[in-house]
């Protein structure tokens, strides 16, 4: 049996001091140990392939045993949900191209433009601390170390460690994980719960409605003009309170070059307020605004479209970080000001990373939507909790945004 | 210096752990107890410790823990530590019986794998971790305290194995036979 004695005590502090000297060395970054790491993991992939094979059959009779209850729920859920998405993917594809189109065509910030390298996830970490996966792509595929990862849902994490053919990625849920995003109001229509059984989620008028968008696009012979506000060539925004084309000065309808469709008077509204362009006069530019929006307003109760009224609803709330806060919880969002004269941060507002010159996580990324809002006594601004888009218990594939924020391409 | 490496426990660690390592990167990740992965490379020191004392326990620890970290990409030591605690508390709480029962042995074994467990946490504080305490952690620790216990019939063996080590046998003084 064995006795304790001080020689044995000399033994495991000369161990712990090994551990501390090794942590040290590893924090400040080692080289030895970097290839060490990758060493090790390329001797432990034939075990664990093999141990896979094996533990296979043995891991699927564990998950029938105590999945399928969920599986058989979840199943028939899915099922309606896709119902529901079939019928509203034709509109909400439509809205993406334009988008894009109307982005590219006055250089806007956009997703669209970014490279992305698709990888499997192979792995998720081994103990009950950490929110990391490994996925089977490195920096053989130009992946480094920083780069945000998404699927289809939104944003997944971001990549910590690479290696010639393997990264690993850090959770949005792991509480080391920090991301700066911003706080925009959800449309009425996201938030509320839909009312109706229909596969599209639409009603019958709705869906007659939008049928009828296409036919109202046809250009009126004249029509007022949006006072204050100029076209990039100089000429005045005419504007129409019907749901078709602005006008130019000639009476023609403003082709998008791109698409070869006509713009309304909102979409030219929307781009120049998010330009920022200024307008000739402050005083006048005060009433323009007013005006622009009162004309949106008159549109949209007049006519039901599908894209242009919801670029006009959307509005930058508040920026803040998003931390993650470890398994089973919620990311929450820090240093914030709620500002309730300007908007007030409220359950289901959407949450998308805000981008910046330093951030490895481009803008426009969705993350998720404000589940919960707790006050916090004094300055310290409020607390959200964020329910995620992506679940990230169930990731197969994700993608690696191949982006470099603009502080490093200009080096 | 070889002789003595090829004769010590590390020969027979290593593969061991590599294997241990596998399954817990696999099928332990699969098989989850309420949400918690069970640790049975922690709950392995911890038999060692019981099996072989604090020493011996301790350095397979620091062995696994090193693999482990090796493997999962944590700062190397953070796990590494509190293997070697897990394998030191198990041979200390041994010391308790000087032939325990396979029950009391169940016991060290959940005992040290729960004080490594507990560590970790701890470790990840010291080195500036942000919030490495979880609400769950009391649960985690119950479940992989329970299963280091249940494991345990089947790691101290294997650990006396490792250990180049016997089950101790007591014979009666010859004195007194008759």
């Amino acid at each position: 049996m064995a006795i304790y004695s001080v020689g044995r005590k000399r033994v495991i502090l000369a161990l712990l001091l090994t551990t501390v000297l090794l942590l040290t060395l590893d924090l400040r970054g080692n080289p030895v140990i970097d290839a060490a790491r990758e060493g090790f993991t390329r001797v432990m992939r034939p075990v664990e392939t093999a141990t896979g094979v094996v533990t296979n059959p043995i891991e699927r009779i564990w998950r029938g045993i105590t999945d399928y209850d969920d599986l058989e729920r979840e199943n028939i859920a899915l099922q309606e949900q896709v119902d529901r998405l079939i019928g509203t993917q034709a509109a909400a594809e439509a809205a993406v191209i334009e988008g894009r189109e109307l982005q590219a065509l006055y250089s806007l910030p956009s997703l669209s433009g970014i490279d992305t390298e698709v990888a499997r996830v192979v792995g998720y970490a081994a103990n009950n601390l950490d929110q990391v996966i490994e996925i089977d792509k490195g920096s053989a595929s130009g992946i480094e170390v920083g780069m945000a990862v998404v699927n289809q849902a939104g944003l997944v994490g971001k990549v910590t460690q690479v290696t010639r053919t393997s990264a690993r990625v850090m959770l949005v849920t792991d509480s080391r994980y920090t991301v700066a995003v911003k706080v925009t109001s959800a449309a009425a229509s996201e938030v509320e719960a839909p009312d109706n059984t229909s596969p599209s989620g639409l009603s019958e008028a709705e869906v007659a409605a939008q049928a009828t968008t296409t036919t109202t696009t046809a250009p009126t012979p004249s029509g007022p003009v949006v006072p204050g506000l100029t076209l990039p060539d100089g000429s005045p925004v005419p504007d129409t309170t019907l749901p078709g084309v602005a006008l130019g000065p000639d009476g023609q309808p403003v082709i998008d070059p791109l698409t070869g469709r006509p713009l309304t008077a909102e979409q030219i509204a929307a781009l120049f307020d998010a330009l920022g362009t200024p307008t000739t006069s402050t005083t006048v530019a005060g009433g323009a605004v007013t005006e622009v929006g009162e004309t949106a307003t008159e549109s949209s109760t007049t006519t039901t479209t599908t894209t242009t009224t919801t670029l006009a609803e959307v509005i930058e709330k508040e920026y803040g970080a998003l931390e993650g806060r470890g398994r089973l919880r919620l990311p929450q969002i820090k240093f914030l000001q709620d500002s309730p004269s300007l908007s007030e941060l409220v359950a289901g507002d959407l949450v998308e990373t805000a981008g910046g010159s330093e951030s490895l996580a481009p803008p426009g990324i969705p993350v998720g939507r404000v589940l919960n809002r707790a006050d916090r006594p004094g300055s310290r601004g409020p607390l959200l909790d964020v329910e995620l888009h992506a679940d990230l218990a169930r990731l197969n594939f994700v993608r690696v945004v191949l982006y470099k924020p603009l502080s490093e391409v200009e080096q | 210096m070889f002789a003595s490496f090829v004769q010590g426990p590390l020969v027979r660690v290593i593969p061991l752990g590599l294997v241990l390592l596998a399954l817990q990167r696999t099928i332990f990740v699969e098989i989850q107890v309420g949400g918690v992965i069970i640790q049975i490379m922690m709950a392995m020191a911890a038999a060692a410790g019981v099996a072989g004392g604090s020493e011996r326990g301790a350095i397979v620890g620091f062995t696994l823990g090193v693999m482990f970290d090796l493997a999962e990409g944590t700062p190397l030591g953070s796990t590494a530590t509190a293997m070697t605690i897990a394998g030191a508390v198990g041979g200390l709480l041994a010391l308790i019986a000087a032939d325990p029962h396979w029950w009391l042995e169940a016991i060290f074994t959940a005992l040290g794998t729960a004080a490594g467990v507990a560590m970790i946490p701890l470790l990840r504080a010291f080195i500036g971790e942000s919030e490495p305490f979880q609400r769950q952690l009391l649960v985690v620790l119950a479940v992989v305290a329970a299963a280091a216990a249940i494991m345990s019939p089947v790691l101290v063996p294997l650990a006396r194995w490792c250990l180049r080590m016997r089950r101790p046998e007591w014979k009666q003084p010859v004195g007194e036979t008759s």
